[in-house]
């Protein structure tokens, strides 16, 4: 932090002196609060990001039911001999994730673009802690995708009959993957937000490194409904895949100022 | 335009003298990796006998020795990645010129884990035909791999959006490779344990499957395949600094 600060009082433009005395000497947990009230605030104001996601949202799962509608009644045969339904639990969260990791990469984007196009974003530079920064833009992307999941997922269940589980597993389960999920699309809209073609880049960016995520996620899933299974199976399946998320956090944590204070 | 021409030559000569070739210097290595090719490719066909678990009855699966070397060097081209993008983001901080020059070797490292990747796919999916009757079950190696493509792919992808801003390229693609370690890691070490595998890896890993001539070809083989790379990063990470040198060239000239 002491590096930060140095860097920071470094500026002495008279215009920015004031700004600077308020919040750069300010501490890390005061300027994430600031900055992540500030968006929700702006967040509340247009209802852009939450609008267009949560519209994305729904749409695709209209599609995707539309589109699966005939697979309620197909059984296969799998490995260990048995048949079972083809649209099971497993398959049916896997989609849900699939849905809600399109939506974050269409719309989670906006929290760092929008700083950019309308040039807001030197006035963080400039009197902010980058670290400070990537922790609002991060706590505002997880309370935007958490709060998209919490009204999906039910219309979802409704919809496609996903089981549930053990509610409190469930939840863990999905939270975990909130969390790994706005990680990943955090740190990816930081690196893309100045491309020209930021849309399509960010997009073919981010999905890659869900790939990973999804097995982690289906993973736990597969433990989640399974018949009797020990607890500390399922926590260790959903501490994998609450690992995925920490370890981005963590790495695009230390090397965020590289990304931010790029000249 | 007389001063821009000294400037050509000593802006060239000084990079020839910057890029050193490292600890392998001189030309011997360079004939050594054509003739070990040479070796194993003749070997493959002729020295090496069967290996257990290979075809029905322990067949020679002459694809194996091309494969294998491949799938190896896709990975290990992504720590070599790795390794000059974490260079170039200490060279960044201590505000060291270095760092576009390392950030190409990177790029390098990256650009040819793409080639292996692919490479190491399309061998793998022939096997895989051959072997299991499919040319593709989503085996935990063959998921993995398609993944590692992926990861490549994105990361020259976000390269080559910022190809007119050198330095933001560095630092963008380099705080990439570092925070895609995540995924790769958990390719490595952690999907091969949640998938079931039928992947051949013990036929490979237990000396007693393969007799001394396979061995004989094998070993070799990943000798020749490292010293392919190290000549192929090599040359390609001078073309990249020579393309910067143009580059910067071109911007002078039109500035005139």
């Amino acid at each position: 932090m002491s590096g930060a600060a140095e860097r920071h009082s470094a500026i002495s433009v008279t215009g920015f002196q004031t700004a600077h005395t308020l919040c750069g000497e300010a501490s890390f947990r005061v300027q994430t609060l600031a900055l992540l009230k500030k968006d929700i605030r702006a967040e509340l104001r247009t209802r852009i990001a939450l609008c267009a996601v949560g519209v994305f949202t729904f749409s695709s799962l209209l599609l995707l039911a539309l589109a699966t509608s005939s697979l309620k009644q197909e059984t296969v045969l799998d490995p260990r001999g048995v048949m079972r339904p083809a649209w099971d639990g497993i398959a049916k969260m896997g989609m849900l994730w699939v849905l809600l990791c399109f939506s974050a990469f269409s719309g989670l984007a906006h929290s760092f673009v929008h700083e950019e196009t309308t040039g807001t974003a030197q006035t963080l530079r400039l009197c902010m802690q980058p670290e400070a920064v990537f922790a609002a833009k991060l706590l505002f992307n997880l309370l935007l995708l958490t709060v998209i999941a919490f009204v999906v997922t039910p219309v979802y269940a409704l919809i496609t009959d996903m089981p549930i589980g053990d509610p409190v597993r469930f939840l863990a389960l999905m939270f975990s993957g909130c969390i790994g999920l706005s990680a990943s699309a955090t740190i990816v809209a930081a690196l893309t937000s100045r491309a020209r073609g930021t849309g399509a880049l960010y997009g073919a960016v981010g999905l890659p490194m869900l790939a990973v995520f999804l097995i982690l996620l289906l993973n736990a899933a597969h433990t989640l409904y399974m018949r009797d299974v020990a607890l500390a199976q399922s926590v260790k399946d959903t501490g994998g895949l609450l690992s995925f998320g920490v370890m981005i956090i963590a790495l695009s944590g230390l090397l965020f100022h590289f990304v931010w204070e790029d000249l | 335009m007389a001063i821009t021409q000294t400037d050509v030559r000593s802006n060239s000569v000084q990079i020839s003298r910057d890029s050193k070739p490292g600890p392998l210097q001189g030309a011997w290595w360079k004939w050594a990796c054509g003739l070990l090719m040479i070796y194993v490719i003749y070997g493959a066909t002729f020295i090496a006998q069967g290996a257990v678990g290979f075809g029905k009855e322990g067949e020679r699966a002459h694809i194996v020795f091309f494969h294998v070397p491949c799938a190896v060097l896709a990975s290990v081209a992504y720590f070599v990645g790795v390794y000059y993008a974490i260079r170039c983001l200490s060279a960044i901080n201590n505000h060291n010129s270095r760092s576009i020059e390392d950030d190409m070797k990177s790029s390098a490292a990256m650009e040819l884990g793409f080639l292996f990747c692919s490479l190491a796919t399309i061998t793998g999916s022939i096997f895989a035909g051959v072997q299991w009757g499919s040319f593709w079950n989503w085996d935990p190696r063959e998921t993995s791999i398609v993944i590692m493509l992926l990861l490549y792919a994105s990361y020259l992808l976000l390269r080559g959006a910022f190809n007119d801003h050198p330095a933001r390229r560095a630092r963008l693609s380099s705080v990439y490779a570092v925070v895609a370690l995540v995924p790769a890691q958990f390719l490595i070490w952690v999907v091969p344990r949640i998938i079931n595998t039928m992947h051949p890896t013990t036929t490979l890993s237990d000396p007693s499957n393969t007799s001394f001539t396979y061995k004989a070809v094998l070993y070799p083989s990943f000798l020749a395949f490292t010293l392919l790379f190290v000549w192929m990063f090599q040359l390609r990470a001078r073309h990249l600094q020579l393309m910067e040198v143009r580059r910067n060239l071109h911007q002078e000239n039109s500035d005139l």
